[in-house]
């Protein structure tokens, strides 16, 4: 659902490094062998892996700590406020959602799920029922009920919580109970994104329900661990504020699968750097993201296990379509062929064998490779051909100035600004790349960083900028995308932030959603992605992910093993999950 | 001495009252706000006007100053506006974490370098001058992180002779020996910083005063070298060392936040750093009135201590002659 998409730069702005990721991938699946190197390399106390681990690693084993780490702190663990990785992460371990993912990014009602079974949904898409498990119960000893789901939605829905779940609640027209274990959702109208939306945690209507919306984020419910009642394998027992978490098995969890590890140790580094040492050293043995630039360091060292796999997150050069932002009010990008050209232009498979080490796909329109919804071969693909470029260019009107070489139409020079945010290395890289593709077809390229806050503030959210480049992180499997594309966003009513506005997408946007039925879905997106990779609001990049990092400590069976191609796939399955000493 | 005292601190309170306009008015003036920093931008702006009205963010500057001001003179130092944390509960360990960081790093540089420097005074270009020199200079070129890193990797990685960052060992929390174990590494690094400008000043404070006339007449008249050192020289000599120090006294709570962050010290440096991204007014402000006032202290304990070791020097009271 593109209103749960989330800005990945926000999390990546707080890092040194870009996160990217590199080379095939190697896990700590259960009896598979460690790498070579590992046998070589490894220090004396954890010499010969193969031998003395094999016993314990292939059998899980009950306690034991498992210290996984961040670079950032939490904010709030609530789960109608949870909007940053760090509290998503924590939260992962102590709440049950409704549903869950599998690996194929499909909604199940898991063992570990609050929901009995999947929802009945009404042959007109509008009603969703959803059945709960009468054994689940909140950490103090209260049971899960439909109250609390009701509860849920309402306060996701109401606009003075001010909660980012809105964007996934609004079309909910009513919630009610039909006993105390089944909860009837009704929609305003069919939208089929809503049944990602259920792939939520849920708070205690009893400890929350005197609470005033808008005083949501002042209540301690989320940020003091004495106050949050959870309802997942392990409770909040401890937090040190930017230094650690501690979640220990809570012994009273109603699932029937049951933690191995006895405590996490959710531990906050400084930085990306900070934290790759400390996973080299033992200090932590779980981490989200290896810069690229240090994958090879920690491969050599031979001890820590990657898991390298694209994530759900794409990169991408979007176009401003709104003349005031030019000089003159001439906007740069009006022309379709002008888009086609830049496309050609720029060397995306170079970006992706470069600079991020040749693991990413390149992408042509807004869905995940490899997805459903993946348009394929029916969206436009542009290859590599500053020939063409130039050739599409001169159609579109555009003549090289005689003195720079700079092209030049209506008396305008094409020369532009491409803004990204500071401190990120990855764009830093790809900027220069862009800068340099597009001199060499005549179009001078200023590429700017800015503060992230900053930025967002006066450039982003109004829509005031030429070009930028940025990412969108995937929240959900579900390809709809309305938000940013649809002219129904424009700032300040939303994130179609470049202005724009194509009448047929628009329509497609709304077609997509307003029916449950996948195979017509399917044949929906296919069409939206001919139109949008044609016309070209943004260049797709490319579909990126990071690297992630475990320790010799940590163990799984192989379907278990983390899954870098879902949000908060590092800790996919981790209930089943087992440490040795 | 007292009326000297009161009227100083009498004007340090208005500086201080002025500086939190000043940067109350600076921080505000920053593009973003929580909010923005807060929630994901795909987001609808009526959800960050609703998060800013629940914040209080939405009402004149002005008001939200006089809001702060009153708390402040309450003992209230605000809470965060991401997470509704009393910031008292944030900063005071984070101090905590820093004193101890830095003060062992500015304890172990001065030892080294007073003693040194002076003794350098006297044995101008010798085989222990080159040697401050150019560890001087070692100090004064390499970035902090980068040592850091070095040190690490060396020390702890490949040697693991200390650990490689935070402040404790998980579980030893209680343990002086362990705490101790942490400080090595980080203390080096920072204390090799101070250990530079400190060396530097002392040798320079005492040559120029070894220059002096009195202090050529004591040797003529015959004064033991030891004694024209430590009795007549060392005392003036120390009067800019000491103004230095009292100048430097804020460090102590500001924290170095590239060394924090190298080592992942729970200190000041790397909490501010934080909470400017997050745009955390309430939070940055308390770090400009503690760090304001550790300024006026330090400027007062340096005056102070004029008087202690030159009692020639005279808080001038109102109305008093400049000698």
């Amino acid at each position: 659902m593109a209103k749960k998409r989330k800005w990945w730069s926000g999390l990546l702005v707080l890092s040194l490094v870009g996160v990217l990721f590199t080379g095939c991938s190697t896990n700590n699946t259960a009896g598979s062998s460690t790498s070579a190197p590992a046998a070589t390399t490894a220090p004396a106390e954890s010499t010969a892996p193969d031998a003395t681990e094999a016993p314990s690693a292939d059998v899980p084993v009950d306690g034991g700590t498992l210290v996984t780490s961040s670079f950032s702190d939490i904010v709030n663990i609530n789960p109608l406020l949870v909007n940053d990785t760090a509290s998503g992460d924590v939260a992962q371990f102590v709440f049950a959602k409704l549903y869950n993912l599998d690996r194929e990014g499909n909604v199940q009602a898991e063992d570990w799920s609050l929901a009995a079974a999947l929802p009945e949904i009404s042959e007109d898409g509008l009603t969703y029922t959803v059945k709960l498990k009468d054994t689940a119960k909140w950490s103090d000893g209260q049971p899960v009920v439909a109250d609390d789901v009701i509860y849920t939605v309402e306060m996701a829905k109401n606009k003075e919580t001010g909660s980012p779940l809105i964007s996934a609640f609004d079309k909910v027209k009513s919630v009610e109970k039909v006993d105390d274990h089944t909860v009837k959702i009704t929609m305003s109208q069919v939208y089929a994104p809503f049944l990602y939306a259920l792939v939520q945690e849920i708070v205690p209507a009893h400890v929350l329900k005197d609470v005033k919306p808008t005083e949501m984020q002042k209540n301690p419910y989320g940020t003091d661990p004495a106050k949050t009642v959870t309802s997942g394998p392990w409770k909040w027992t401890a937090w040190k504020q930017g230094e650690s978490h501690t979640l220990d098995a809570d012994p009273n969890y109603w699932g029937t699968v049951k933690p191995h590890i006895a405590q996490v140790i959710y531990k906050i580094y400084a930085d990306q750097n900070t934290e790759v040492q400390a996973i080299m050293k033992g200090d932590t043995d779980h981490i989200s993201a290896i810069p690229v630039t240090q994958v090879e360091a920690v491969k050599a060292d031979g001890k820590i296990d990657i898991i390298q796999k694209p994530g759900a997150q794409y990169e991408y050069v979007n176009f401003n379509f709104d003349g005031k932002n030019f000089p003159d009010g001439y906007g740069l990008f009006q022309g379709q062929k002008t888009r086609q050209a830049i496309a050609h232009a720029l060397n995306r498979q170079g970006m992706v064998d470069n600079i991020l080490k040749g693991v990413g796909a390149l992408m042509n329109a807004p869905f995940l490779p490899d997805t459903w919804a993946d348009p394929g071969d029916a969206a436009v693909n542009y290859d590599y051909n500053a020939e063409t470029a130039k050739k599409l260019l001169a159609e579109d009107g555009w003549v090289a100035d005689a003195k720079d070489g700079i092209l030049v139409k209506d008396g305008h020079r094409f020369s532009f600004e491409l803004q990204y945010n500071a401190g990120n290395s990855r764009r830093e890289q790809v900027a220069a790349v862009i800068q340099q593709n597009l001199k060499d077809v005549g179009i001078e390229v200023k590429p700017k960083a800015i503060d992230f806050a900053a930025w967002i503030d006066q450039n982003v959210t109004p829509g005031k900028y030429q070009a930028l480049l940025l990412a969108w992180s995937l929240n959900t499997p579900d390809p709809d995308a309305e938000s940013i594309f649809s002219s129904k966003y424009f700032p300040p009513a939303g994130q179609n932030s470049g202005w724009y506005k194509n009448e047929k997408l628009d329509k497609l946007w709304v077609d997509g959603y307003s029916t449950v039925d996948q195979a017509k879905r399917k044949e929906i997106y296919k069409e939206v992605g001919k139109e949008i990779s044609t016309d070209l609001p943004y260049v797709f990049l490319y579909q990126y992910g990071q690297a992630i990092g475990t320790g010799p400590r940590v163990h799984w069976a192989e379907e278990d093993a983390p899954e870098p191609s879902l949000g908060y796939g590092q800790f996919f399955h981790a209930i089943k999950w087992w440490v040795t000493e | 001495m007292t009326e000297y005292l009161i009227r100083r601190v009498l004007q340090s309170v208005l500086v201080i009252f002025l500086i939190t306009i000043l940067t109350f008015l600076l921080i505000h003036a920053a593009p973003g706000g929580p909010t923005q920093v807060m929630l994901a931008p795909g987001l609808t702006p009526e959800i960050f006007e609703q998060q800013a009205k629940n914040l209080g963010l939405d009402q004149p500057i002005h008001i939200q100053y006089f809001h702060w001001i009153g708390d402040l003179l309450q003992g209230d130092l605000g809470y965060t506006f991401k997470n509704h944390i009393a910031i008292s509960d944030l900063l005071w360990p984070r101090i905590g974490n820093t004193v101890i960081l830095m003060g062992a790093a500015w304890l172990v540089s001065l030892l080294i370098a007073i003693p040194w420097g002076i003794y350098n005074s006297t044995k101008v270009y010798g085989l222990s001058d080159q040697t401050a020199s150019f560890i001087s200079y070692l100090g004064f070129a390499m970035p902090t992180f980068w040592f850091g890193i070095l040190l690490q990797q060396w020390l702890s990685l490949k040697l693991d002779w200390f650990p490689l960052s935070d402040m404790h060992t998980r579980g030893k929390e209680g343990s002086i020996a362990d705490l101790f174990m942490h400080l090595v590494l980080p203390v080096t690094v920072l204390a090799l910083g101070f250990l530079a400008s400190y060396m530097k000043y002392a040798r320079a404070s005492m040559l120029e005063v070894l220059d002096q006339d009195y202090i050529r007449t004591a040797r003529a008249k015959g004064v033991k070298e030891r004694k024209v050192v430590f009795r007549h020289a060392l005392r003036n000599a120390l009067i800019p060392i000491i103004t230095i120090l009292g100048l430097d006294l804020p460090i102590l709570v500001g924290g170095a936040a590239l060394t924090e962050n190298v080592f992942n010290w729970p200190g000041m440096g790397r909490w501010f750093v934080e909470m400017a991204t997050a745009r955390e007014y309430s939070a940055l402000m308390a770090v400009t009135i503690v760090t304001a006032v550790m300024v006026v202290i330090g400027n007062l304990l340096a005056d102070i201590l004029y008087v202690v070791v030159d009692p020639r020097v005279k808080l001038g009271k109102q109305g008093g002659k400049a000698a």
